[in-house]
């Protein structure tokens, strides 16, 4: 109690202007901020994947597996931000039991298992199907076990068998697209379905999220792909980090124009909490938004990767230039969301005052949870990496045959 | 049928199979009976315990005060939100007795100068308004008027009319001190209303014998500030004596 009283009080302290009472208090903090974060970034890392096998750009392939199991690593973290938010986590799974249909907040429950189940875990299952099958012949102990437990028992490989499943692969990339376009989108419309809220509603809202996914997604997994590239000391596909550093350039174009147009739309409306809107991008969120998000995480970007494609620069160069982009706009993502989750709730209803965020440390919402929940995916990706390792395409069989005799 | 398909659509059924299973041993049996929700809630809430009786109920002992009520500006407030949860009260009026707020918290939850009330619901600063007197000394809590400490005369002796308005003087008519000629408002230079001259003037409701009510104080007048006029010490509109 004294605790919340100390807190209270000095929050107040920075208080502008007038605002009611219950707004004191942030309801969503940081680890609702993450959420939109984690779940953009698996929407993107399977948009990805999906360029390879349905629009066959072959430079990627070699980030293809790598981005299945990035976008499952994330996907299996996206839920824990919300049960961490939830007074009683133990209830969740009731969203099951008793769906209903018209919550928005209810159907991500749906939106959730789907994309799980009937997207990602078969695509992958598909995908690795002949290398599981030969995995649970040539390993011994758990590992075999647990490859035929993965195999659930269809043991074929002949080439009919295999051409099934490349077929059903694609038809599933394909029902995925849309999937993850959804899974995303539906992110932005619990947002910016909110017509109380001038800062969040905007029907702009859904696309702005998906394509900031997008250019998310694409980012991590470029630098997942480096950073994992260096550990193995492989050397790194260049064309393939030249193709995805290109989409970066693209789908980043994308984002910044609907953002600018939702902006101009903003500006141009000048509804009545425009004054209040301004006043707090020009000072709570100035760091995030301004310098942060529209500065370091655009325009650098912007600036750095169109000067990489016009002048082809050294190897080196580009590489460096690709990994300091890719870090520039995971963190400008990052703050995309936390000026949208935390922006919509520091201005007062009566447009006439701001309150303050203060992150706290401890608690199932401070800062170390959202910490183990970002560093969360990579670990699971590692043990995913470990159990299904994605660098092989069709010749991983061999290369974790050597595997198994040199050790 | 490709065996893949098959493995999986088994692994669907099962998944799909365990959650009915989970359905039917997880979900209460009145869910969904009147809507999204658990019916039997309902009649969970409806054991409980019962605080508040409801101003009808009041009504039919107190039609009295109900009658005052009514028609006023507290009309819409209900009683127990001044006398708190009647119930038991109601049941056995004589074993349980309930208080009236007769202090100046009560109503200034309700009062206090707050910017989220509505517009123009009445509202005034506790710490100033009404000295420390309780609210009820100046409002009836069961008919607040409007007082009109303002009267007429307001309109051009605004300031004395607000300092009178705040003194212990309020209740009192401009006119109770001083006789005024209805043509003063037309021609006040020339019709000038009377002032008080005497010591005795004030002594009708101060002195000792006065016949006034019983809580106006009394001196003795023949000692208290003997040689001089009351007014010559005590600011007619804004009295002040008591410590
Ligand atoms: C069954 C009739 C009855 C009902 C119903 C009833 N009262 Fe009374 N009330 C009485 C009686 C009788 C008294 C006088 C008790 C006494 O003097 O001991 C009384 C006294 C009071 C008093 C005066 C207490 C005091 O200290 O002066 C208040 C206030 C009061 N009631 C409020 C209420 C309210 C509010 C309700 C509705 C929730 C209510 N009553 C319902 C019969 C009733
Ligand atoms: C705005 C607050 C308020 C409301 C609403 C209110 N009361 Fe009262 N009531 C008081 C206060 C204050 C007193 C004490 C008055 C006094 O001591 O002069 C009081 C006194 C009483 C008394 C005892 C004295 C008397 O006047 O007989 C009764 C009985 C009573 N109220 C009943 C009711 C009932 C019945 C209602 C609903 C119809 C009601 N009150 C609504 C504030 C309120
Ligand atoms: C000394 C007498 C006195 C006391 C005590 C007193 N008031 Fe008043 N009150 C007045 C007068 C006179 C007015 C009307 C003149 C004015 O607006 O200043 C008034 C007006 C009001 C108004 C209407 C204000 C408006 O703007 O319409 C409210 C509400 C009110 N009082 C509530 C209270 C409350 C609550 C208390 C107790 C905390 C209280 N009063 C105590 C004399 C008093
Ligand atoms: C539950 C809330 C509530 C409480 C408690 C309450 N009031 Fe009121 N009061 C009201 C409402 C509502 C009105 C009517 C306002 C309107 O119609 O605009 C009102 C009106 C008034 C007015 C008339 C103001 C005017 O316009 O001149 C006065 C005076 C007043 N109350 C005094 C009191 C006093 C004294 C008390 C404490 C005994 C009290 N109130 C307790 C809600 C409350
Ligand atoms: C149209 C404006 C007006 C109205 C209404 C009005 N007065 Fe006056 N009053 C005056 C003026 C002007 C004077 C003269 C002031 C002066 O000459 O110093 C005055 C003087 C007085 C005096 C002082 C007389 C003296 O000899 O010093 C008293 C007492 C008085 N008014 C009481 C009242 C009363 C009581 C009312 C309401 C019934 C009232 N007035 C209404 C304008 C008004
Ligand atoms: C308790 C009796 C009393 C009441 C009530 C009263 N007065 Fe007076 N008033 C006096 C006395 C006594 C004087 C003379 C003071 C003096 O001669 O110094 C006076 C003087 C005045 C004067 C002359 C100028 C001044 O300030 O001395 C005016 C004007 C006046 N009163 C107006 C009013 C008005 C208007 C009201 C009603 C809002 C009112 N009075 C209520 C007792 C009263
Ligand atoms: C010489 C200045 C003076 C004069 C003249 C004077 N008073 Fe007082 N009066 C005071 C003082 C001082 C007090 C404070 C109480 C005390 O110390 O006795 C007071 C207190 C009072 C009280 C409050 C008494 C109580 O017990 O609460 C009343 C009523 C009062 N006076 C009325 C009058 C009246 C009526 C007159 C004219 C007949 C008058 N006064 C003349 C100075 C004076
Ligand atoms: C019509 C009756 C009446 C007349 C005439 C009258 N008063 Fe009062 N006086 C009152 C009342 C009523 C109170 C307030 C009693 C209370 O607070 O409960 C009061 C209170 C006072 C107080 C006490 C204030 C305090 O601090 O408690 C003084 C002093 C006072 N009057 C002085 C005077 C003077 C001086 C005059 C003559 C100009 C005068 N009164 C004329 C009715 C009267």
């Amino acid at each position: 109690m004294e605790e919340l009283l100390r807190h209270l009080a000095e929050a107040q302290q920075q208080i502008t202007g007038y605002i009611y009472p219950n707004e004191i208090e942030l309801h969503w903090g940081l680890v609702i901020v993450l959420y939109p974060f984690i779940t953009g970034l698996v929407a993107g890392a399977f948009i990805l994947a999906s360029l390879e096998r349905v629009f066959n750009v072959k430079e990627v392939q070699p980030t293809y597996r790598l981005s299945l199991l990035t976008a499952l690593a994330f996907l299996l973290v996206a839920p824990l931000p919300l049960l961490a938010h939830l007074g009683h986590p133990e209830r969740a799974f009731e969203i099951f039991l008793t769906p209903h249909l018209q919550s928005a907040m209810a159907m991500f429950g749906f939106v959730y298992a789907w994309y799980l189940t009937v997207v990602l875990l078969l695509e992958v299952w598909f995908d690795y199907r002949r290398d599981i099958v030969v995995w649970s012949r040539t390993y011994r102990g758990w590992r075999r076990v647990l490859y035929s437990i993965l195999s659930l028992g269809v043991v074929s490989t002949s080439e009919e068998s295999l051409k099934f499943d490349e077929r059903a692969g694609r038809f599933i990339t394909i029902v995925g697209i849309p999937s993850a376009f959804l899974l995303h989108g539906y992110v932005g419309f619990i947002f910016g379905s909110v017509k109380a809220n001038p800062w969040w509603s905007s029907v702009l809202m859904p696309i702005v999220f998906l394509f900031s996914a997008i250019v998310s997604g694409i980012a991590l997994v470029l630098l997942i792909y480096m950073v994992s590239s260096w550990l193995r000391k492989h050397p790194i596909d260049m064309p393939c980090l030249d193709k995805l550093g290109q989409f970066l350039f693209y789908a980043l174009i994308l984002d910044v124009s609907l953002e600018l147009l939702d902006f101009v739309h903003r500006l141009y409306e000048a509804e009545e909490s425009i004054d209040i809107l301004a006043q707090m991008v020009q000072s709570r969120l100035f760091t995030s938004r301004v310098v942060v998000q529209a500065l370091m995480g655009t325009v650098v970007p912007l600036v750095v990767l169109a000067v990489v494609r016009a002048l082809k620069p050294r190897e080196l160069v580009r590489k460096v230039a690709y990994f300091g982009t890719g870090i520039l706009i995971l963190v400008a993502i990052f703050f995309m969301r936390w000026n949208v989750v935390l922006g919509g709730q520091l201005f007062s209803k009566s447009l006439r005052g701001l309150t303050v965020y203060k992150i706290g440390l401890a608690g199932a919402e401070g800062a170390v949870t959202a910490g183990i929940l970002t560093l969360l995916p990579f670990v699971i990706l590692i043990v995913l990496v470990r159990l299904l390792p994605p660098w092989s395409g069709k010749s991983g069989v061999r290369e974790v045959g050597q595997q198994t005799h040199s050790s | 049928m490709p065996s893949q398909v098959k493995r999986l659509i088994l692994l669907f059924g099962i998944a799909a199979a365990a959650l009915v299973l989970v359905r039917f041993l997880l979900v209460p049996d009145s869910f969904g009976r009147y809507g999204h929700y658990r019916a039997d809630a309902v009649d969970e809430v409806a054991g409980m315990e019962i605080r508040y009786a409801g101003h009808l109920l009041c009504q039919e002992c107190h039609d009295d005060v109900d009658a005052v009520k009514s028609g006023s500006m507290h009309e819409a407030v209900s009683c127990e939100a001044c006398h708190g949860p009647g119930n038991e009260h109601a049941e056995d009026p004589f074993e349980n007795r309930l208080s009236a707020p007769r202090g100046r918290r009560r109503c200034a939850y309700c009062h206090s100068y707050n910017p989220s009330r509505p517009t123009g619901f009445p509202q005034i600063e506790p710490d100033e308004h009404g000295g420390e007197e309780p609210c009820i000394t100046c409002h009836n809590p069961h008919q607040p008027e409007p007082l009109v400490g303002i009267e007429d005369c307001e309109a051009c002796h605004t300031e004395i009319a607000k300092t009178k308005s705040k003194s212990h003087h309020l209740s009192l008519h401009c006119t109770t001190c001083h006789a005024t000629q209805e043509r003063h408002p037309g021609a006040p230079r020339e019709m000038r209303p009377d002032k008080p001259r005497t010591r005795s003037f004030c002594g009708q409701c101060h002195g000792e014998d006065a016949s006034s009510p019983e809580t106006i104080p009394r001196v003795d007048m023949a000692t208290h500030g003997e040689d001089y006029l009351c007014w010559q010490c005590h600011y007619p509109h804004f009295p002040e004596g008591r410590r």
